[in-house]
Order: structure tokens, then sequence, then C-alpha cells
């Protein structure tokens, strides 16, 4: 599996405090770019390693930092994205939980880098346990003068809060996020302007993954040569993979892309229950097209071979698909999730989740015509590109992959008014 | 000053404007529901997308900034398609029942439908029900069947009317408007403004609804006397083709509902509730006999009677109408103006209840144009205000001060629209038209001269006072 940048380190019941952390060299790294770097290098040293964004876009941190202007007097704000709410996602609870001082340094470095006074973090409501451990590190770090006061000698201040969302999908959408964060109604804004220009309060704010600012305190550490000397030549650095679904050994895993896909599911996650074949895999969270068990024997896990089949690494939630299972029921789920988690404030997706839910539904319920899968296609394009936020397009992509790839299941269903797989959502040896 | 390319041809643009703007300021009409002139863009009902050119998709044009030679295309295979689409999507759960709803013959969405899509839905599902008549105030109703969630009536109240009071509540096809709990809706004194302001019929003004479909209806272009702010209205009745031959003729003169008329230099495209509610002033029972002496005579008999206390007076006082157009002040500046010692009066007064002024739009002064009588005749009359000593005529043209506070010997003449018991007390009284009988204008607070027309024709026993001063001065005149 390859090397380890985030899960470096034992797991104890102490290892996420302050004290465990500076054992491990923890806070050294801010210290570095405190004492040897301008903010510009920091940015510099950040686009150099090339890291993408591990939220599930996968554009490049350095480049979206390079976009704020530092010397145009106005506050800056720097926020992590701790709203993991794309189903099957849950790696970023990993850092929380078990790795809260690594995150805090890192936005410490970032907010140097931004010229940020103030930082927040946004995290889920649900995540009761991350919400305690990152609140406790906060407080240690308070504690130990890390924030809130001039660091190291300079006059380098930052104060960090920790927000608790009330559990929105679309608040974890960056925009979203920011008006949760103000106080409104978790709506996702229009782009232009990017957030980068208009964000937080209306002023340039970066919003981060909890997984890619992790990286940072490493990359200053490390220098970015040796960051990009793991993972692929366009996905440096490793990933973290939540799997889960019909899967023997589900959780968190550090990978370094390139590795074969197959290997991970079978060596190191154990396979599918009852050693059934994968019928198919979601990669990277429900909005990433899904690959078949076909595919995934002869497909390395990285974005650039992912891409080859229409999908990628997203947001690290890896759902496996054992076989047996009914695809159309699988669609039936994923759409429910879409239609309870629109925001309901641009058109096509408003009306297009509901529309193809019940579509959905009246197919399982047995009503099914040979026209609804066009009728699901077409509102799917319908969103594509057309919506405020990536929800309405994400929908499409999961619907027009299912559909793709599944289409016999699809028809069957509707020719005969009932599943081929029995409308099993379980793991089941094939009939 | 960036120029851009619509549909080929070429626009100059302000470097802060969005296609949208670019286009509504050169008449081109770009579909859309959201988007609002005066209101923030929400970008939230996807119409207005038009294409770049070379570029093989759709953006929404009120979000898009303009930049040196950007070409847009607003006609184009893709937007078309696209449009039918958005106009599916937006139909998919709205009843679509027009013929029942009072925003029908001013509905964008039935207009848009019509000539962007026109085709019949491909939905084989249940339409969503949602809440068909909730009262959001004692004033508006909200029919949520209908609402295409567009965001203007919500961000009028965050960014007009600073009430915050309205906001949307659940997710996706279950969002509702609501207003919030602490009842500011309920006393948002512009809150009606939200029903002119939604595109569809889901906002119905309770005191409009079912009254009358539009077409029948005229606007005829005025101004509101409610305040010195003297907005552009329109006031909407039975148009003359359409005259009700069975019921009540009254209904051929009512005035069914007033809506703002976007005057930018006044009220832009708002007015407040109390200008709505005008009508019943309007519509209180009229004065239509002339009194002379005590007894009821013919409207050229009293005008005589008149003339004669006038001709016969020394020191005659007018207390003038702060509801009278400038035309009719001029008029009696011109025939009465050196005779009489003058005072201009305020015919009304704020009533318990009625805001007085805001930051907004609504002042303190409750005439209409008491800036353009205080034009003619300098002095005002205040509540302290006493008669000049030896006053031995008094005229008091309009409403708002009570005969009662005069000396019995001291004659008065008054002229009045509305009926008033203290009328018959008068030596001499006129009844004269109202503001929806004639034409002329205002003057506002900020110096703005507003005009308005005639709605209905008046009754013949009454006089326009605009030529009942000649009628009065003619010997006056003469003599002097
Ligand atoms: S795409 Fe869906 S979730 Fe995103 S803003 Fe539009 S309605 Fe909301
Ligand atoms: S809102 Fe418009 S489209 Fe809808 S029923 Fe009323 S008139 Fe028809
Ligand atoms: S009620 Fe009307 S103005 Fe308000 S959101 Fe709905 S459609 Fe728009
Ligand atoms: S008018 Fe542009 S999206 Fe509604």
């Amino acid at each position: 599996m390859g090397a380890r940048l985030l899960m470096n380190f034992e797991l104890t019941p102490t290892s996420h405090t302050l004290a465990d952390y500076r054992a491990r060299g923890g806070y050294r790294a801010i210290e570095k770019a405190l004492g040897e770097m301008t903010p510009q290098q920091v940015t510099a040293e950040v686009t150099a390693s090339g890291i993408q964004g591990r939220g599930g876009a996968n554009f490049s941190a350095g480049r979206k930092w390079s976009v704020v202007n530092l010397s145009d007097g106005q506050p800056h704000y720097l926020c992590a994205n701790a709203d993991e709410g794309e189903p099957g996602t849950f790696k970023d609870r990993w850092i929380l939980e078990n790795a809260p001082h690594l995150l805090l340094e890192s936005m410490l470095i970032a907010a140097y880098a931004l010229q940020v006074r103030h930082a927040f973090i946004y995290i889920r409501g649900e995540f009761d346990l991350p919400w305690r451990r990152i609140s406790g590190a906060l407080e240690e770090a308070y504690a130990a003068g890390y924030f809130g006061k001039p660091l190291f000698g300079t006059d380098f201040v930052c104060d960090l809060v920790v927000y608790r969302g009330a559990g929105s999908y679309v608040c974890g959408e960056a925009s979203g996020l920011l008006s949760s964060l103000e106080g409104k109604r978790g709506y996702p804004r229009n782009r232009p302007p990017r957030l980068t220009v208009r964000g937080l309060y209306q002023r340039p704010t970066v919003v981060n993954n909890v997984e890619t600012l992790s990286n940072i305190a490493g990359i200053i550490n490390g220098g970015a040569e040796a960051f990009k000397a793991t993972g692929t030549k366009k996905s440096p650095g490793t990933r973290l993979i939540s799997i889960s679904g019909h899967i023997n050994k589900p959780g968190v895993y550090e990978i370094e892309p390139g590795g074969a896909f197959r290997e991970f599911i079978f060596d190191t996650c154990g396979g599918v229950p009852g050693g059934r074949k994968v019928k198919a895999i979601i990669p990277g969270g429900i909005s990433t097209k899904v690959v078949t068990g076909e595919e995934v024997d002869r497909l390395t896990l990285d974005n650039e071979a992912l891409a080859t089949v229409g999908s990628g690494m997203g947001s690290g939630g890896m759902v496996v698909i054992g076989e047996g299972t009914c695809m159309v029921r699988l669609l039936q789920v994923l759409l429910r999730f879409y239609h309870h988690e629109s925001c309901g404030q641009c058109t096509p997706c408003r009306e297009g989740m509901g529309w193809m839910h019940r579509i959905i539904d009246r197919i399982v319920a047995g009503g099914g015509r040979p026209e609804d899968l066009e009728q699901l296609k077409k509102i799917s394009a319908w969103n594509d590109g057309n919506t405020i936020c990536g929800m309405g397009d994400a929908a499409g992509y999961a619907t027009v992959g299912i559909l793709a790839k599944f289409s016999d299941e699809f028809e069957y269903f509707i020719a005969h008014g009932r599943s081929r797989h029995d409308g099993n959502l379980e793991c089941r040896a094939s009939t | 000053m960036p120029r851009i390319y619509i549909d080929g041809l070429p626009y100059e643009a302000d470097s802060r404007q969005t296609v949208m703007e670019v286009a509504a300021a050169n008449g081109i009409v770009l579909p859309g529901f959201c988007w609002h002139p005066k209101l923030s863009v929400a970008g939230n009902c996807r119409l207005c997308a038009v294409q770049v050119e070379g570029r093989s998709w759709v953006e929404i044009s009120c979000n898009m900034p303009v930049a040196q030679d950007l070409k847009v295309l607003t006609d184009s295979d893709i937007v078309r398609e696209y449009r039918k689409s958005i106009l599916a999507l937006t139909t998919l759960n709205h009843p679509v029942d027009c013929g029942i709803c009072d925003k029908a013959g001013e509905c964008l969405l039935q207009d848009y439908h019509y000539e962007h899509n026109g085709a019949p839905s491909t939905s084989h599902e249940v339409k969503v029900h949602a809440t068909k008549f909730h009262a959001l105030s004692s004033r508006i109703t909200l029919d949520n069947e209908r609402c295409v969630l567009c965001s203007r009536c919500v961000r009028f109240t965050h960014e007009i009317s600073k009430t915050k009071s309205l906001g949307i509540v659940q997710r996706g096809d279950t969002s509702l408007v609501r207003a919030s709990g602490d009842g500011a809706f309920e006393t948002d004194a512009y809150s009606d403004n939200v029903v002119d302001l939604c595109p569809v019929g889901a906002l119905l003004s309770r005191s409009f609804l079912y009254k009358s479909r539009v077409w029948y209806l005229k606007a005829t272009p005025s101004v509101c006397p409610g305040c010195a702010r003297g907005c552009a209205v329109n006031l909407w009745h039975r148009k003359p083709e359409w005259k009700l031959q069975a019921l009540d003729a009254r209904h051929n003169r009512a005035i069914e509902r007033i809506t703002p008329r976007d005057n930018p230099a006044v009220n832009g495209p708002w007015i407040c509730n109390r200008g709505r509610d005008l009508a019943p002033l309007f519509e209180r029972e009229r004065a239509t006999q002339a009194i002379c002496a005590g007894f009821s005579v013919a409207t050229p008999a009293a005008i005589e009677g008149a003339r004669s206390l006038i001709e016969r007076a020394r020191r005659p006082v007018a207390l003038v109408s702060s509801w009278a157009s400038n035309e009719e002040l001029a008029a009696f500046a011109a025939a009465l103006g050196r005779h009489f010692t003058v005072f201009v009066k305020r015919d009304r007064e704020p009533e318990p209840g009625e805001v007085v002024a805001d930051d907004i739009l609504i002042c303190a002064d409750k005439n209409p144009n008491s800036t353009g009588a205080l034009a003619n005749f300098a002095s005002a009359w205040g509540p302290g205000s006493t008669l000049p000593e030896g006053t031995d005529l008094l005229l008091v043209w309009g409403e708002g001060f009570d005969l009662a506070q005069v000396p019995q010997s001291l004659r008065t003449i008054v002229l009045d629209a509305w009926k008033n018991p203290g009328h018959a007390r008068a030596d001499v009284f006129i009844p004269v038209s109202i503001q929806t009988e004639r034409r002329g204008t205002y003057t506002n607070f900020e110096g703005t001269v507003s005009g308005f027309e005639a709605c209905f024709e008046k009754d013949d026993s009454v006089a326009h006072a605009e030529d009942l001063f000649a009628a009065l001065a003619a010997a006056n005149v003469a003599a002097a």
C-alpha cells in the first residue's frame, strides 16, 4: 500500500492529544514556516507539491491559494470543510478523531500563507466524537499558545472557531457551507464571483477539505519534492479511502495512488463477504460514476486510471457492491438521497431530483415503462452543468453511470415488473 | 466601457453590468423568474440562460459579467432546447390551472410556457401537492403549488422593506415560502409589493382575490395622494367596454386595485400598503348636492351665491387644499389670489395605527401636494393658526378643517368632494370633483412633479375646482 503520510503513528488512547502530537514532532512545521518562509513561499511550496483537493473536485490546492491577493487590504478567511456528507465518505472523520492537531497545525500554516486572522472549521452536527476531539485539541492548542497569540516571536496571530452545522449535504458544498457559517440558510451561491474573491462575509475565503489541509504540515516539513515522490505523477501524495458496503474489512485506509485496484479490494480490505464477486464499485462518493467488477480487475487506483472509465477518486468514499445486488434498488436509494438533500434553490435540481426519485419508485413498484430510462437520462442531462452547485450534476452522474453499465437489469425490471435479483441490497450469491 | 454582442448586434455596456442588465437596458427581454432589477441576483430559476458563442453549453445571463467582445446568443438551438427543459421542470408540479388563477393574464410562467415550450408534460408522475391557501398575513395569501421558488419575495423583505419577514423552509421540492414567526410580515408596511413581484400567482392579495380578471380592467396612471412622496401608481378599474349592466352600477366606478407604476425619480417600482388601501378613501359617499343658506340648490345657484359673498367681503381668507393639483392651485391664484389672504391647509393628518414616516418611502406629511400649494401661497395653516383680525369671509377648500371652530357670524364658503354633515353649517357649499375624475399634477416633497389622469367622468352636479374659480371671480375680477 506504500507510503504513510497521515496514518503514520500508532493509535493509542492518547495519540490524539497535544502531548503525543508534539512527541511525534508536531507544531514544528508552523515554526519552520514562520521562521524561514514568507507567506508566498509557503504557497509556492504547496503549489509545487501538486497536492489536489481531497474533497471531490480534485482542484489544485496551491492554485486556489495563489488567487488570494495578500496585499488587498481586506480580511481573508480560511475554512476547513469538515462537513463530510457524501454517502460512503467518512475518511476525514479519521483525521478529526485521531489527528486533530495535524489539522490545526496545518491550518495555522495555511492561515499564515493566506494572511488569515480568523479561521474556521465547519463540522457536521452529527459528527459527535470528531467534534469533541477537534474541540478538545483546539482547547489544548489555545492553552499552549498556538492560537490567539503572536506565535514564535513573530506578529502572526490566528484565532480559530469550530462551528457545528446542522447536517445537510449541501452545506458540505463550499459556498453553501459559508452561507450556513454566516448564519443564513445553507444555499450554495452562484459563481462568479469565486469564493477566493468573495467568500465568507463577502471577503476572499479559502475553503479546503480536512484531508487536503492536513497534508500541509507534512509538505512544509518534508518539502514539496518528497511529497511528490509519493503517489502518481498527476495525483501526488497519498489518499485516505473510506470503504464500506459489501466488504469484509470496512474502514479508513491510506493508500498511495497507482496500486492495483483489485489488490486494494481483495488483499487490503479482505474482499467481498462469502468470497463473492465484486459487481460494481462506487469509487469516490456516490457522485462518482460506478465502475464494474470487470473494470476493477484491470484498473489501478488513481484519478488517471479511473478517468478512463469516466470516474474518479472523488471524495475517497468507496462503496463496494457485491454480486447479487439489485442495481435498480441501489439507484432508488441514491435518488432518494439526492431528492431528500436537494436544497431546493434552483429549478432543475429541485424539480428534477423529485421527478427522478418518483420514476424509480414507480419502476421498483412494478409500474415502469420502457421510456422511463430515457426520461431519467434526459432529466440528468437537464441538470448537467445547469445548476448552482454540483449536486444536480452529481445525481445525474450517478444515474447515468449506473444506467449505462447495468441497463439490462433496468430493462428486465421494467419488462417483468420485478427485480432480476429479488430486489436485494444485501450481497447474495448470483442466481 | 466594454462592448458586447447580443445575437450579433453590438451594445455598449458598463463593466459592472451583467448580460441580463445590458439586455434589459436595450429592450431585449430574456425570460427569467428570479431576476429583478432592484433585487440581488439569485440565479435560481435558471431560465435566463444564453449561449456564449463557441461554447456548447448554456450559462445564466443574470449572473454573467460583461467582458469586452463577449458574444452571446439568446435564440440558438441549444438555448431553445434548454428553455423547454427548464419550463418542463417548472411546470412539473405546478398546477397550471390558469383558468382560475388570479395571475392569469399577467403571469410570467403562463407567457413563457406558451412562448418557449408549449409542449405537453412528459411526466407520468402525480403532481406534488402543497398548501393551497396559506395566510402569510391578513393581507396576503400564498398558494404554494404555484410558487416557483424564485425567492423574489424573500429577497424583497430582506433587501427593500428590511423586515426579513419571509424565508424558505424545508428542502427540495417540498420547499415552502413562509413568514417568520415574529409576525413582522403582518406589520411590514410594504408587504403587498411581493404580490406584484411574484412572477406567478402564488402570492395573492386578499383584497383583490377573485374580484376580477385583469383583462376586464384598465390601468389609469395616477399619483398616490397618501403622502408627500407622491408615488406613481396605476388605478385599476373596469374598462368602459366591459361595463357591467346587471350588477350595481357602483362596480363600474370602483377602483379594483392600486399597484405601483415604476417611477425611478420617486418610488421606483414600490409603494406602501397604505397607498394600496386608498380606494375606499376615494369611494366614500360623495357630496353631489350644492347648498346655499341651508337649502339644497342647483350648483350654478350656489356658485352665484358664493360669488356675491366674495364680492362683498372686505377681508376674505381662504384655506386651500394640499390635496389640490398644481393646476387647480394655479387657477385659484390667478382668479382669487389677490383678493384673499391664503393659507395652505393640511387636508389629512396621520391616522392612528398608520406608519408616520420611515426611510423607505413614507413621509410624515400625509398630503400629496403641500409643496405645490406652498409654492403658490407661502403661508401654512397649522394647529395654532388663527384667522386674521377682521376676517369677514372664510373659504375652506377640501377636508381637514372643522367649521365648528369658526364663529357663527363669519360667512363661509365650503368646497368639498365628500359628504360631511358639517357642510350644512356653511353659507354656501359647492361639491367639487376628486382626483379620479380629473387630470393634473402634484409636486412631491422633493420637488418632483408627477401627473395623473382621469379614470371616470364626474357627476354633472359636481364642479371641477379648476373651472370653478374663474366663475367665482368673474365679477370680482371685473371690479378690481
Ligand atoms: S443544484 Fe440542487 S443543491 Fe445545488 S443549489 Fe441547486 S437546488 Fe440546491
Ligand atoms: S401561476 Fe401562472 S401558470 Fe400558474 S396557474 Fe397561475 S396563471 Fe397559470
Ligand atoms: S411566492 Fe412568488 S415571489 Fe415568492 S418565491 Fe414563490 S414564486 Fe417567487
Ligand atoms: S433570471 Fe437568471 S436564473 Fe432566474
